[in-house]
């Protein structure tokens, strides 16, 4: 019985692939968004529609991935029969159990891939945001994590990187639930006020990529 | 033996009583408090007894929290602030579940349909009847409290008939009161129970269903029937529809409890469900919950509409 639903699951996970891959073929975006669950969730609400979709944009976001699984899922086919100007990359919260070393190594492993099948586009790498009511230890891993990709991205042209959060952390040291109403997944306010910058970035990358 | 004289027991209390009159005027009146509660306990006992949802039988009727594996105790963190938000909230509708109720909350049809109904949503994603059933037995339906109208202040005391409008207080016993909990409570749970069958998915909503009726003796109870999910048929389609349809008769002998399908129109004629509406074929879009919500609102509206008449308490 539990074998027929690890197959289950196993199964939706490579239909969501298999939907993003002929997805991507016949489309032509100029953005693409990849990631988890944070990436997912931004297309559900009214601010994709307002301040991406008028970009063309994709969104190949999967809840609970990690930095392996958008990676298989880039080799594996999203990749292909597109050329996107900018790569919207934001993953490695879900990462457990990995050092921020190796979570950042993930992230750079994509980034590698991504220039090796879309050379002319440019990645911009968005960093982890805190998590969890209190501080914490994986508060401390997300902040390391995005301490390394930052000076990892800072000699190379073709990426750059985004800190995504506004300030969700109040003084008490807590996160509001109006933000995040997990304490990980953000509400359609919280999403308003990381993509007006978000938006501005990719608008000023696709400017710099027009001929 | 002992399951032959526990169900002479329930048949007779039931005879007796008739489940409903617990909650009639009539027992208002004649029993204190504390008996009420013996024998309301009495028939929930017979119920668990007649229907073998004993916890040693069915995994999925044990209550368990989730334990903390990632590191920022996040599980925990919601279930304290449920605890604390219904302190002082008075709902007159309570959601119970899973991301299903969780993610409702996050859309706009939320706002527009439920908010004015007084709802509070007390869903976390990623829970299972275990874990729901534990939130409700640690504190989540504790400090809900009874509420008294401004009419029936008029009537019983003269000391008060200028001043207070929305007293949040209880009388002491001798003078009649008016008890006013949620008055539905939305139960949507099950798809997470990975490990357990459909017989004990059922088993475990009908677990939270009598720990429902049993503190909230004059609440109606709406469980919403679990939805296909995959983009194509798959087991946990199957077992889904199974735990629905044995919840489809066996609710309703407990109590003022009904099973309401939204599942039907998300299967297309050629079995696929599209990410329209769910767009990781198990989460609902925000058109999906639209169409769910127009006719749970409905159903909502009437029960909140009849309840009123029951609720008056006769004066002492």
């Amino acid at each position: 019985y539990e074998n027929r639903v690890v197959i289950a699951f196993l199964y939706v996970l490579i239909l969501q692939h298999n939907r993003f891959v002929s997805d991507s073929k016949g489309k032509e975006p100029d953005v693409l968004f990849v990631g988890d669950s944070l990436v997912q969730l931004l297309h559900e609400f009214e601010v994709w529609r307002k301040l991406f979709s008028p970009l063309h944009a994709l969104n190949f976001g999967v809840g609970g991935d990690a930095t392996q699984h958008v990676l298989w899922r880039l080799v594996n086919g999203e990749l292909d029969h597109i050329s996107p100007k900018v790569v919207v990359l934001w993953v490695g919260t879900n990462n457990h159990g990995h050092t921020p070393e190796q979570i950042c190594g993930g992230i750079m492993a994509i980034i590698n891939v991504i220039h090796q099948k879309l050379p002319h586009a440019h990645t911009l790498v968005l960093g982890l945001l805190p998590r969890g009511k209190s501080p914490n230890p994986l508060r401390e891993r997300n902040a390391s994590v995005n301490a390394l990709v930052q000076a990892e991205v800072a000699s190379l042209s073709h990426v750059s990187f985004l800190d995504m959060d506004p300030g969700f952390i109040l003084s008490d040291g807590s996160i509001a639930h109006q933000d995040m109403y997990d304490y990980l997944h953000l509400t359609p306010q919280a999403y308003q006020k990381v993509c007006q910058p978000l938006h501005e970035r990719i608008k000023s990358l696709l400017d710099k990529h027009a001929p | 033996m002992c399951a032959l004289s526990m169900n002479s027991i329930f048949l007779l209390t039931v005879e007796l009583l008739n489940f409903h009159s617990l909650q009639s005027d009539l027992v208002n009146h004649c029993c204190s408090f504390p008996l009420r509660q013996h024998v309301r306990s009495l028939v929930v006992l017979c119920l668990c007894c007649r229907l073998r949802m004993s916890a040693e039988e069915n995994p999925a009727a044990e209550p368990a929290p989730v334990i903390d594996v990632q590191g920022d105790g996040r599980w925990m963190s919601q279930h304290n602030r449920f605890v604390q938000e219904c302190k002082d909230a008075e709902p007159d509708v309570l959601f119970v579940g899973d991301s299903m109720v969780q993610l409702m909350q996050q859309y706009e049809v939320w706002r527009e349909l439920f908010s004015p109904l007084h709802a509070l949503n007390f869903g976390v994603g990623g829970d299972t009847t275990c874990n729901v059933l534990w939130r409700l037995q640690n504190g989540e339906l504790d400090n809900i409290r009874p509420r008294v109208r401004k009419r029936f202040f008029f009537i019983c005391s003269n000391s008060f008939n200028s001043i207070c409008y929305e007293v949040k207080c209880v009388f002491n016993a001798g003078i009649a009161f008016l008890f006013v909990f949620p008055q539905v409570v939305v139960l949507w749970v099950g798809t997470n129970n990975h490990e357990h069958t459909a017989d004990q998915v059922a088993g475990g909503i009908l677990a939270i269903v009598q720990l429902l009726l049993s503190r909230l003796p004059k609440c109606k109870i709406i469980v919403l029937g679990l939805l296909p999910r995959g983009e194509f048929p798959n087991p946990l389609r199957e077992k889904n529809a199974a735990v629905n349809n044995l919840l489809r008769t066996s609710l309703p002998q407990l109590g003022p409890v009904q099973l309401i399908d939204v599942g039907g129109g998300f299967v297309h004629s050629d079995g696929t469900i599209s990410s329209r509406d769910m767009f990781d074929f198990l989460h609902l879009t925000a058109s999906a919950y639209r169409t769910i919500s127009t006719s749970l609102h409905e159903l909502l509206l009437q029960l909140l509409e009849e309840t009123p008449q029951e609720r008056r308490a006769s004066l002492v």
